[in-house]
């Protein structure tokens, strides 16, 4: 048991992940942990880039948002566009499935890299909710971010202002952590606070 | 020798580390953890010692379960939540459960007997070795090999009691887990006391990202270093397995 878990493992990482690949796995992932942790997936989701001024960074900009307008209609997508206060760009996505804002996310996350702006990524963010399961029936958002730089998904649970429930997190670790290229060195689990991800 | 050292094995732990065995008036807390946990496992009550020092620690000793006592520092008490100490205290309950102590003295007594041979040895083949003669060169040539298997008897036995003792150490950390059913308790509470705690960051990435941006070749994060160097990787091995616990729980 333990020694194909092993075996699994070690295949899952040799095999050099794209990024793609690495967040198309979530498709699987979110389903885990709705049933065991009781985690649901919202709809929301962003991804995140060091905004820098110059013609290419705004021409490609205008092409995310000619692709996003464009697949609006067929996906029932809302979008949102905004730069933080580091100077990050946030292209927020909110869909109806978890499927098709993993599609979204990844194309846009593909036009960047196509536009040579690789370099500049930071974070993506999948925003999930604990229906209130811990605080009496208070909802809490919890996060999965994926770090573009190490390739590899880590938890982000914050409960209020910089502090963070390592607690949640190492279930969530538990739970998926073999699912998905998951960042086990949790000194490398940098927070994103004030995530722009709010509606 | 071994009969005697595991005989007074508590009195030499409690008096070496200067724990003080301490009344239901003193720690009621405290009382009320360990029974709270012995009553629902139906597990005798040991005596409880408490040592003053900030650092966080707590073990159990005892010749069996009937005459054991477990031993807290102040500084765990202060560290942890109650929660956290029921899984700390349950993983101490484990040990005397199962009768540890006596298995690992056990354990010890054939790296004992081997270590007294090989010093015997030694000293005794040192003699034979410089005193000449075919005889005695004889001799020294058997002693040589009594030294090389007392030597191998010796490591061997040191290996397994370390595994021995890592081993006890999952078990009891299992065991733990049944007693009190939170597993990840028992994690945070490691975490806490090997300091790993602090080591999630709250630092943000996007600020992290700007820092590094001023170097050509990234900062080395902590971890890196830390991996270099790192004595306790059993820590992240007990954490994994207690968090797979928990998983199968819920």
């Amino acid at each position: 048991m333990s020694f194909f878990r092993k075996f699994r493992k070690s295949i899952n990482n040799n095999k050099p992940k794209t990024d793609s690949d690495a967040i198309f796995s979530l498709s699987s992932a979110y389903i885990t942990l709705e049933t065991k942790l009781g985690l649901k997936n919202t709809g929301r989701c962003a991804v995140s880039l060091k905004s820098v001024s110059g013609m290419h960074f705004s021409e490609m900009k205008n092409d995310i948002q000619r692709f996003l307008d464009a697949s609006k209609a067929e996906f029932e997508l809302s979008y949102n566009i905004v730069t933080d206060s580091y100077g990050y760009l946030w292209v927020i996505l909110q869909g109806k499935s978890m499927e098709d804002i993993l599609a979204q996310l990844i194309a846009v996350g593909d036009t960047i890299q196509d536009k040579g702006f690789s370099s500049h990524l930071l974070a993506a963010v999948f925003e999930f909710s604990d229906e209130g399961k811990n605080n009496n029936n208070k909802k809490h958002r919890q996060y999965l971010i994926y770090n573009y730089k190490y390739n590899k998904f880590y938890p982000f649970v914050p409960i209020g202002q910089e502090i963070r429930n390592t607690e949640e997190e190492m279930r969530i670790m538990a739970e998926i952590a073999d699912e998905i290229p998951f960042e086990r060195d949790m000194t490398l689990w940098y927070p994103l606070w004030d995530l722009p991800l709010e509606p | 020798m071994i009969i005697l050292q595991w005989y007074f094995s508590d009195r030499i732990v409690l008096w070496s580390s200067g724990a003080k065995i301490v009344t239901r008036e003193q720690f009621p807390k405290l009382h009320d953890i360990i029974e709270r946990i012995v009553a629902r496992n139906n597990l005798p009550k040991p005596k409880i010692a408490v040592i003053t020092t900030n650092m966080p620690n707590a073990f159990a000793t005892g010749k069996g379960p009937k005459s054991s006592v477990v031993a807290v520092t102040t500084g765990i008490l202060d560290l942890l939540d109650i929660e956290e100490l029921e899984g700390v205290l349950a993983h101490e309950l484990t040990h005397i459960r199962n009768r540890d102590v006596l298995v690992l003295t056990l354990a010890s007594v054939f790296s004992t007997v081997a270590w007294y041979l090989m010093q015997f040895g030694f000293y005794g083949g040192m003699g034979y070795g410089y005193g000449g003669g075919s005889r005695d060169r004889n001799n020294g040539g058997g002693m040589i090999l009594v030294i090389i298997g007392a030597m191998l008897t010796w490591i061997i036995s040191f290996l397994i009691i370390r595994a021995i003792s890592r081993y006890r150490e999952f078990a009891a950390d299992r065991g733990s887990a049944q007693l009190t059913g939170k597993p990840v308790k028992l994690a945070n509470a490691l975490m806490k006391i090997s300091g790993t705690m602090k080591q999630v960051p709250t630092k943000d990435l996007r600020r992290v990202e700007g820092l590094n941006a001023f170097f050509i070749v990234p900062a080395v994060t902590g971890s890196t270093i830390g991996n270099l160097f790192s004595t306790h990787p059993p820590l992240e091995k007990r954490i994994q397995k207690l968090m797979e616990m928990e998983a199968s729980m819920s």
